[in-house]
């Protein structure tokens, strides 16, 4: 057999199997020159294998983060039951669909136009009365209110000057009865009280 | 009652659940890959752990669309390829192709042997797309289909830049192995 017909590099590699394994095996017990190729594979592997592997320098870890998690619904949307879930929606869907348009539906006289229209009109008519009748007595009651407000004001305004008044009299008059007791201690009377 | 260990599918439905806890259960049965991985491409730890924690936080973000739990992995993988690769490409301008870089600045911090220098230099010398895909297959364990479904390309292609990927480490490494360096 022709050394050509054997992949010694999938041979090395573990990737034949079958025939073409035990085939490549026969003609290695009698070709030293694909021997010698597979020892030179061997080695390459050998060598290759002296660099180890290393541990990461830190550990990698994921806390429990809110942003990350799924939600409810997308929990259960991934999970195992949701197509079984999905099948039995659509099936009472369907039912219920089913017998809302089959139900017989009640036999009922066509409406009176001329009468509902009239129902309307007065029911209209009613509401609009209704709501003048509200804007007005809001009116009033609104001027009501500035009104008594306009005379309490008036009236706290005359009280103020009332006592202003009051005050500038006391004042006054107490100068004045200063002046008299420095008059009538000149004269020589006592002073009055 | 049968005791089984939690599987990655019943973490990542607590996830959906909302269990912050299940997600860093799975957090920590995988961040040690994904690290290494963006390690090996980026060639630098701090980035490594930034591109790792971003990856993670995408993963749980994007959970919800993830619809084989069983595909986990390669899931997991795509996101940490978009991401390092995303890197890359705002890095390149900065850190553009030097032929001695894989023997000086960034490599003897990996590890202080002599092999694992030669292997790391010789992985920096590789493109990109080649380099990832030797990480990919030979440190991660993942079968040809799953690389292809990570990189979001056919088989072939996977093949391809693997194979190449080997004649290229075969070529570089073989020297020190004769010396019988390991």
């Amino acid at each position: 057999m022709n050394c050509s017909q054997f992949d010694w590099k999938g041979y090395f590699l573990g990737e034949t199997s079958g025939m073409d394994r035990t085939g490549a095996e026969e003609h290695l017990k009698i070709c030293p020159h694909c021997r010698q190729e597979l020892d030179r594979l061997r080695s390459i592997r050998a060598m290759m294998e002296t660099l180890p592997e290393e541990a990461p320098p830190r550990r990698i870890a994921f806390v429990s983060d809110k942003i990350f998690e799924p939600r409810g619904w997308a929990r259960f949307w991934n999970s195992a039951p949701r197509l079984g879930f999905a099948s039995a929606s659509m099936l009472a869907a369907a039912i219920l669909a089913h017998g809302w348009l089959m139900a017989p539906r009640p036999q009922t006289p066509p409406p009176d136009l001329a009468a509902v229209r009239a129902q309307l009109e007065a029911e209209v008519t009613r509401n609009m009365q209704a709501a003048i009748d509200k804007a007005v007595s809001d009116a009033v009651s609104r001027q009501a209110r500035q009104a008594a407000d306009l005379v309490a004001a008036a009236e706290q305004r005359m009280e103020e000057r009332r006592r202003m008044d009051t005050i500038a009299f006391e004042e006054a008059f107490q100068v004045l009865q200063k002046r008299m007791n420095v008059y009538r201690a000149s004269l020589g009377f006592g002073s009055a009280q | 009652m049968i005791l089984r260990e939690v599987e990655d599918p019943d973490l990542i439905a607590g996830t959906k659940r909302g269990k912050v806890e299940a997600y860093n259960v799975l957090v920590s049965r995988w961040e040690k890959r994904v690290f290494n991985y963006l390690l090996r491409l980026v060639g630098d730890r701090e980035d490594a752990m930034d591109l790792s924690q971003e990856v993670f936080l995408k993963a749980y973000l994007n959970l919800n669309r993830l619809q084989d739990a069983s595909r986990f992995a390669p899931w997991l993988f795509r996101i940490a390829h978009n991401e390092a690769f995303s890197h890359l490409r705002r890095k390149r301008p900065e850190t553009e192709w030097d032929p001695q870089a894989g023997e000086t600045a960034s490599q003897p911090r990996l590890e202080p042997i002599e092999t694992a220098l030669a292997v790391s230099a010789a992985l920096s010398r590789l493109p990109d797309e080649q380099k990832e895909a030797v990480v990919l297959k030979i440190y991660q364990g993942f079968k040809f289909e799953e690389i292809a479904e990570i990189l979001s390309c056919p088989v072939s292609t996977v093949k391809s830049r693997l194979y190449a990927a080997l004649d290229s480490l075969k070529e570089t490494l073989a020297p020190i192995n004769a010396r019988g360096v390991e």
